[in-house]
C-alpha cells in the first residue's frame, strides 16, 4: 500500500523532481563555477581570506533556491489532489488516512532531499579539492537553514493548499511566511550551529499541521 | 492525533506572537537614542560630555554641569582634536610640560573596539600568518593558511589545497619546544595587510598559558608570556597600534583586564571590570590618556586611566535608555548565533 | 435483515441556512437507490455526509451498521466512491490508475472488468485521463469501480457533462452489473429519465424534508396527474395531498397519490366547480415535477 502511495505521488513528481534537480544543481554548478573563476582570477589565496575574514560562502544566489524548489513541490504534488476535491478519492482508499496523508508527505520530503543530496553532492565534489574541509564546513553550514527551509516550505506548503478554504489559507500562507523568516536570520557560516538540529525538529514537526488542513477537508469545512 | 497537531500550531503561533509583535513594536516606536560621546580630558581633569539635546542642538559640557564652546573643547582634548587645532594654529608645542608634535600624537594615539558579538562568533580555525620582517615596505599575506590540530600546527598551501609538511613541523617542533600544549584555547591576531606592522598571534595553550607566534624572516618565533600569580587568561586581543608599546590586551577570568606591554611583561590595569562577553569595549589612548569606555546593558562606564602605569584616574557612569521590549529574540547583538532567547 | 446503508436524524446548516433537519432513510440491500431533488436541496450534502467528508451537524450515517465518522478503513473496500462529474486522478493513464488502485484492494480487485470496458474506449495506452473527453472519464471511473467490486456504490451526479450516449452506456452498464452481482447503490442525478431506466427506489427531496421514499414502481403505479376545467379567475385550495396545484387558461393541474374516485369525492366535498376530470399515469421526470413544483 505504502508502495502504491508513492508510486502516485512519484507520478506526480517524477517531471517536477527532475527538473528540481537539474534546476538546484545548475544554480549550485553555477556558485561553484563563480567560484572558480574567482580562483583562476584573484588567486585561492583571495579566496581563502574573504571566506576566513569575511564569512564569505560564495553560494549566497542558493539562498532562497532549496525554498522556491520546496514550495513548488508541494504545489505541483497537492494542486492536483485539491483540484476538484480529488482528495477525496485518496481518502477514500482503505488505508488509514493518517497513514496516507504522512505516506504522501514523506514521499514529498524523500523526493525533496533527494534532490538536495544531488546539489551537497555537486558541492562537495567540488569544494574539497580547493577549500580546506574548515572552508567547506563553512559553506555547508551556511547553506543548512536554507535547505531546512525548503522542507519547511513543502510542509507549510502541503498546509495551506491541502486547507479547504481561502480564508484560512490566506491566513496559514501569513504565518506560514513567518516561519520562514526563521530560517533567514543569519546568512552567515555556522551561525545556527547549536540551534540547528532543534530547528531541524521543528521543521519534520511541521508536518503535523497538513494534518489539521485534512481534519477540515474532512468536516466539509468550506 | 488532531490534537497533537492543534497544540503544535497553538504553540506555533504563540512563538511567532512573542517573536513578531515585540519586534513591530519596537520597529515602530524606535526613536534615534540621543548618542553622548564622552572623552577625560587630562587638562580639565574630567569628562567632557558632548552630546545632541533636542531643541537645543549640540551641548559640551562636564560631568558638574559646566557647558563649553566647541572652541574651548578643542583645546581641552588637544590630542584628540589635533588636526583641528593644527589647523587653526592652535596646537600646543608642550603639554604637562613635555614637548609635544603632531607626529608624535599621531604615533602615540589608538583607538580599540571590541563588541561581545566578535568574542561569542563561530570560529573558523584557520589563521594566516604575515612575515613581520617582511624585505618589502609593504605587509603582504601569506600564500598559506594554517589550523591547530590537537598535536600541532598544520600550514595549508592555499594555491594547491595541500598541507606543507616541513612548514607545519617546523612550528609544530618550536612551538612543543617552548612548552605549548596543543589545541590553543584562543587564538587572537589581525591578519590583514592594513597595518603598519605584524605582531603575529596571541595564543592561549590548552592550558591557559599564554605564548607570543609571529614569524621571523622565515622562521618561527615563539615566546611563553608567564601570566603573573593569581591571574588565569580568559581572553586576549592582539592589539598592533603604531606606537608598539603593547602586544595587547588579557582578560582574565575575574574580568580583570590587563594589558601587555612590548616586552611581555603582564600589568593590571584601573579598570574594574570587563567581561567581553557582555560588554563593548571602546579605548581612545593618547600619550597622557586612556578613555576607556565598558558597555553593558542600561550603563555605560567611562574610566580614564593614566597611559603610563595604566592606573584609574576618575570614572563616571551613565545610564543609557534601553528601549528593548521584552519578547523572543532569535538574534543578539551580543553573539553572531541564532538561537531561541527571552 | 439490517439496511446496508441507514441516515437516522440527520440535521445540517450551512452556516445560518438550514438544509435539512431530522432526515432518514434506509437502503436495503440490492437495491438500487435513487435521491431526487432539485437544486439546493441537499442532494450533494448527503452525498458529502454518507462519503464521509461532511461531518453533519447532528445524527449520524450508518454504513454495513459502522458510523462512517468511525469507520474502520478496511470497511471502505467495499464502498465504491464516484465524485460528481466523474473525477478521478488527471495526472494518471489507464494503466497506472489501474496498478495504483489495484494496490488497495488484494483479493478483490477485477481487473479484467476494467480492461473489458477501457477496450470499448478509443484512448491510447500513454493518454492521460485529463486529455480524455468527459465520456471516457466517465467510463474510466466506472471501470475502476466495477474492478474494485465494492458492496456499496455511492454515485454523485453520474450523468454531470455527459452526452446521450454516454449517459445511457454509463446507466445500462451499471444496472446490470448491479442487478446481476446483487449490489446496493445510492446514486443522484439531475436526469431524471437516466434514473427511470436505472432505480428501484427513490427518495425526493424537497426543500428540507424528504417527501416520499418509495419503490419507483409503485409511486409510478399510484401518482396520478389530474387536470379538470374550472371557471376563469378560480383560486385551487386543496388539501396537502394535491400536489402544488395550478391554474393554466382555466385548467387545473394537480398531482395525488388519491385515486380517481377518492379526488372526485375530495373535490365535491369541497365544492370545487370542476368538470372534465382527467386522471393519467405519469414517468418519473413528471411525478417529479408534479411533486416538487415547477417553480
Amino acid at each position: 500500500m505504502l508502495q502504491a502511495i508513492f508510486y502516485k505521488e512519484w507520478i506526480k513528481l517524477r517531471w517536477y523532481f527532475l527538473l528540481a534537480v537539474l534546476v538546484t544543481s545548475g544554480v549550485a554548478g553555477y556558485c561553484l563555477l563563480r567560484m572558480d573563476r574567482a580562483i583562476e582570477l584573484k588567486g585561492a589565496a583571495h579566496i581563502w581570506e574573504v571566506m576566513v575574514l569575511k564569512d564569505a560562502v560564495f553560494i549566497d544566489y542558493m539562498q532562497f533556491v532549496p525554498l522556491l524548489a520546496g514550495i513548488l513541490a508541494a504545489l505541483v504534488q497537492f494542486m492536483p489532489e485539491m483540484q476538484r476535491k480529488c482528495l477525496k478519492l485518496t481518502l477514500h482508499l482503505p488505508c488509514p488516512q493518517q497513514r496516507m496523508v504522512f505516506s504522501m508527505l514523506a514521499s514529498g520530503v524523500v523526493l525533496l532531499a533527494g534532490c538536495f543530496a544531488v546539489n551537497i553532492g555537486v558541492m562537495l565534489a567540488y569544494l574539497p579539492t580547493v577549500l580546506p574541509a574548515e572552508l567547506t564546513r563553512n559553506i555547508l553550514s551556511a547553506a543548512a537553514p536554507w535547505y531546512l527551509a525548503g522542507f519547511a516550505g513543502y510542509l507549510l506548503t502541503a498546509w495551506v493548499c491541502l486547507e479547504p478554504t481561502w480564508k484560512l489559507r490566506v491566513c496559514n500562507l501569513l504565518i506560514g511566511a513567518l516561519v520562514v523568516r526563521a530560517y533567514y536570520l543569519a546568512p552567515v557560516p555556522q551561525a545556527y550551529n547549536g540551534f540547528l538540529p532543534w530547528l531541524a525538529l521543528y521543521t519534520f514537526a511541521l508536518s503535523l499541521l497538513a494534518w489539521i488542513s485534512v481534519s477540515r477537508f474532512k468536516a466539509g469545512k468550506q | 492525533m488532531i490534537r497533537i497537531s492543534k497544540i503544535f500550531l497553538f504553540v506555533t503561533l504563540a512563538v511567532l506572537a512573542v517573536w513578531q509583535l515585540p519586534w513591530c513594536y519596537a520597529f515602530l516606536t524606535t526613536k534615534a537614542a540621543p548618542s553622548r560621546f564622552v572623552m577625560y580630558s587630562s587638562l580639565l581633569d574630567d569628562f567632557i560630555l558632548t552630546g545632541y539635546t533636542e531643541g537645543v542642538g549640540i551641548t559640551r559640557q562636564d560631568p558638574a554641569g559646566h557647558t563649553y564652546s566647541e572652541h574651548e573643547v578643542d583645546s581641552l582634548l588637544p590630542l584628540f582634536y589635533m588636526r583641528q587645532l593644527v589647523a587653526d594654529e592652535r596646537f600646543p608645542d608642550s603639554l604637562f610640560g613635555v614637548a609635544v608634535s603632531p607626529r608624535e600624537v599621531q604615533q602615540t594615539s589608538f583607538n580599540f573596539r571590541m563588541r561581545p558579538s566578535a568574542v561569542n562568533a563561530p570560529q573558523t580555525g584557520l589563521y594566516f600568518l604575515l612575515e613581520s620582517m617582511p624585505k618589502r615596505v609593504d605587509l603582504e599575506m601569506p600564500a598559506d593558511a594554517f589550523r591547530f590540530t590537537g598535536e600541532g600546527v598544520e600550514f595549508i598551501v592555499m594555491d594547491t589545497n595541500t598541507p606543507d609538511a616541513g612548514k607545519s613541523a617546523r612550528y609544530t617542533r618550536m612551538l612543543s619546544d617552548k612548552g605549548f600544549r596543543f589545541p590553543p584555547r584562543e587564538v587572537s591576531g589581525n591578519p590583514t595587510t592594513m597595518k603598519e606592522y605584524d605582531n603575529g598571534y596571541l595564543l592561549l595553550d590548552a592550558d591557559g598559558k599564554l605564548f607570543h607566534l609571529k614569524q621571523t624572516v622565515g622562521q618561527p618565533y615563539v615566546k611563553p608570556l608567564p601570566l603573573p600569580d593569581g591571574v588565569e587568561a580568559e581572553h586576549v586581543f592582539l592589539t598592533e597600534f603604531r606606537d608598539r608599546q603593547l602586544l595587547g590586551f588579557l582578560i582574565d577570568t575575574e574580568h580583570r583586564f590587563h594589558v601587555i606591554r612590548a616586552d611581555g611583561t603582564i600589568v593590571r590595569t584601573g579598570i574594574p571590570a570587563y567581561d567581553p562577553a557582555r560588554d563593548q569595549l571602546t579605548i581612545f589612548g593618547n600619550l597622557f590618556d586612556w578613555t576607556v569606555c565598558v558597555s553593558s546593558p542600561g550603563v555605560n562606564h567611562y574610566y580614564a586611566l593614566r597611559a603610563d602605569d595604566y592606573a584609574l584616574v576618575k570614572s563616571l557612569d551613565v545610564e543609557t535608555a534601553s528601549d528593548e521590549v521584552p519578547g523572543l529574540s532569535f538574534t543578539s547583538p551580543y553573539d553572531r548565533y541564532v538561537r531561541p532567547r527571552f | 435483515m439490517s439496511p446496508i446503508l441507514a441516515c437516522k436524524h440527520l440535521t445540517h446548516y450551512y452556516g445560518k441556512r438550514k438544509i435539512y433537519e431530522d432526515l432518514s432513510f434506509e437502503v436495503s440491500r440490492g437495491r438500487i437507490l435513487g435521491l431526487l431533488g432539485k437544486n439546493g436541496t441537499g442532494k450533494t450534502t448527503t452525498i458529502n455526509i454518507l462519503s464521509g467528508y461532511l461531518k453533519p451537524r447532528s445524527g449520524e450515517c450508518l454504513i454495513f451498521g459502522e458510523n462512517i465518522q468511525t469507520m474502520p478503513p478496511a470497511l471502505r473496500r467495499n464502498i465504491g466512491l464516484l465524485l460528481e462529474g466523474h473525477v478521478q486522478y488527471q495526472f494518471m493513464n489507464i494503466t497506472q490508475i489501474e496498478r495504483f488502485y489495484s494496490a488497495f484492494y488484494p483479493g478483490q480487485w477485477k481487473k479484467e472488468a476494467y480492461y473489458e470496458l477501457m477496450r470499448m474506449l478509443k484512448v491510447a495506452p500513454g493518454q492521460i485521463i485529463s486529455r480524455m473527453s468527459n465520456g471516457q472519464r466517465s467510463q474510466v471511473a466506472l471501470g475502476l469501480i466495477l474492478a474494485q467490486n465494492p458492496e456499496l456504490l455511492i454515485l454523485d451526479d453520474f450523468s454531470l457533462g455527459l452526452d446521450p450516449g454516454y449517459r445511457r452506456l454509463f446507466s445500462d452498464y451499471l444496472r446490470d452489473y448491479a442487478r446481476a452481482e446483487g449490489k446496493t447503490v445510492f446514486l443522484t442525478s439531475h436526469i431524471i429519465q437516466d434514473m427511470e431506466r436505472l432505480i428501484d427506489d427513490c427518495i425526493i427531496m424537497d426543500y428540507g424534508r424528504i417527501l416520499t421514499q418509495q419503490p419507483v414502481g409503485q409511486l409510478l403505479d399510484t401518482l396520478r396527474r389530474y387536470t379538470c376545467r374550472v371557471p376563469e379567475g378560480y383560486v385551487p385550495r386543496l388539501p396537502e395531498a394535491f400536489h402544488h396545484p395550478s391554474v393554466v387558461r382555466g385548467v387545473m393541474e394537480t398531482c395525488s397519490f388519491l385515486p380517481p374516485a377518492e379526488v372526485e369525492r375530495v373535490f365535491a366535498e369541497l365544492q370545487v366547480p370542476y368538470s372534465e376530470l382527467k386522471a393519467e399515469k405519469v414517468n418519473l421526470e413528471d411525478a417529479f415535477i408534479g411533486l416538487t413544483g415547477k417553480y
